[in-house]
């Protein structure tokens, strides 16, 4: 299943769904004061880059940009994969040294202290990369670390699937 | 003579009108009927002529105003993965519909029709809506060539998923909005679907074709098998026939002349009434 916007493609796999957004800037859209804005909010006058969220769950409407929200509802066998982008101010910085999206993720490289939130028994995973001069971070969580062996490969097959093209 | 001629033509002109009268009287009662769909084998170019809302040959319901009526089809439609913009346009996004664990319902509605505001109002509070555990609540609507994604955003729930896609409409068939198509996730089949002008009514018919496929399953599941003697007895019976020159789908298994003629042996009363030799 395709999904593409903002210079992100991807091909899912079965059983996995996807979003790619641009946070919405308060203020923005047309909606009443006070009314809950769908998807990831920003802050007033930022410039906001798109952030995607793959999964192999349903992904709940309300989440954070590292995934808050839907981290909540995971269960063992599921994995969550966000491409964060960042500001062209961040291309070229060391942090953001490594080329193209990371398509071999390893259950070492996966620890509770890497989440943004610990929650008893996920783990989270952190790489920063460059891709068609754009930086990205790919932050992986597994909703059970001992699952990772099972579930990797499906992260890694729908990270090795998607394409980032210039801005 | 000449008078009674006369009053004779008068009243024969006379009966005449009242004969040209009634023609023309049984003609519109007629054509009246025919515009209401009454008649034999009704072709496509009347059945084209008839009000969306009508009823139609065949059919012995009228459906409320500014609720679409069930599609012409028998069976109930396809199903498919949902990919689309979020409301406001802000969003790409695809939904799993079918391989996936839970079951899902999915809602077409539009901006528009003032049948559908009375969903996008309960939507706003999913925990009322009483679904079944394991069951997710998926908004559709047409694409942003057919509606605004700003009063899209006005209207969609914040907590469930909007989907703006007109090429979902056509993967469910959909006659029009609103309409409801309820799909099992691990097989991706649609186990009802059906409309309705408030969630209560929908959530009960949907609540009835599920629990008919429910019920289906369980039956199929609680099958007794068959005691092994009245198996070996019925293989038996089978074979004998078989080589008597009686096989399968014999009409002399089916005739009761025939049975009542013969010997009222053990095969042939065993035989008798059966449906199918196995």
């Amino acid at each position: 299943m395709k999904l593409q916007a903002h210079g992100i493609e991807t091909d899912l796999p079965p059983g996995w769904e996807g979003r790619i957004a641009l946070r919405t800037v308060p203020g923005a859209g047309n909606r009443t004061l006070g009314e809950a804005e769908p998807g990831p909010t920003g802050t007033p006058g930022e410039v906001t880059n798109p952030v995607a969220h793959l999964a192999n769950f349903a992904l709940p409407e309300q989440r954070g940009d590292f995934g808050s929200g839907a981290v909540d509802v995971m269960t063992e066998a599921d994995v969550l994969v966000v491409l964060f982008e960042y500001g062209p101010e961040s291309v070229g910085k060391a942090l953001f040294k490594a080329k193209g999206i990371p398509t071999r993720l390893t259950p070492a490289m996966f620890s509770a202290s890497a989440l943004q939130r610990t929650i008893p028994g996920q783990a989270g995973s952190q790489v920063f990369f460059t891709v068609a001069n754009r930086a990205f971070c790919c932050y992986a969580v597994l909703g059970r670390q001992s699952a990772a062996n099972r579930v990797l490969p499906q992260a890694n097959a729908t990270l090795a699937a998607t394409r980032i093209s210039p801005r | 003579m000449i008078i009674v001629v006369v009053l004779e033509g008068l009243v024969i002109a006379v009966l005449g009108l009242l004969v040209f009268g009634l023609l023309r009287s049984h003609a519109e009662i007629l054509k009246r009927l025919h515009d209401l769909g009454a008649g034999l084998d009704a072709g496509p170019t009347q059945a084209a002529q008839l009000p969306p809302d009508g009823p139609r040959p065949g059919r012995d319901f009228q459906v409320m105003p500014q609720v679409p009526s069930p599609p012409e089809r028998e069976a109930f439609g396809g199903s498919a993965d949902l990919a689309g913009i979020g409301a406001g346009g802000n969003e790409t996004l695809t939904v799993r519909v079918t391989g996936v664990e839970h079951d899902t319902i999915v809602a077409f509605l539009s901006s528009g029709c003032l049948t559908c505001q009375r969903f996008w109002d309960a939507f706003r509070k999913p925990r009322k809506l009483g679904l079944p555990a394991g069951t997710r609540l998926v908004v559709v609507t047409k694409g942003a060539d057919s509606e605004s994604p700003s009063a899209i955003a006005q209207l969609a729930p914040p907590g469930l998923p909007t989907v703006m896609s007109s090429e979902a409409f056509v993967d469910y068939d959909i006659p029009g909005s609103p309409y409801f198509v309820q799909v099992h996730g691990p097989t991706g089949r649609v186990k009802g679907e059906g409309t309705g002008p408030d969630w209560d009514q929908v959530s009960s018919l949907l609540s009835q074709a599920s629990g008919d496929a429910d019920l289906m399953a369980t039956l199929a599941g609680s099958q007794v098998a068959k005691p092994g003697a009245d198996a070996e007895r019925e293989s038996r019976i089978d074979r004998e026939l078989f080589e008597a020159g009686v096989a399968p789908g014999d009409p002399t298994l089916y005739s009761v002349e025939s049975a009542e003629d013969g010997p009222e042996d053990d095969v042939g009363s065993s035989s008798r009434g059966r449906e199918r030799p196995s």
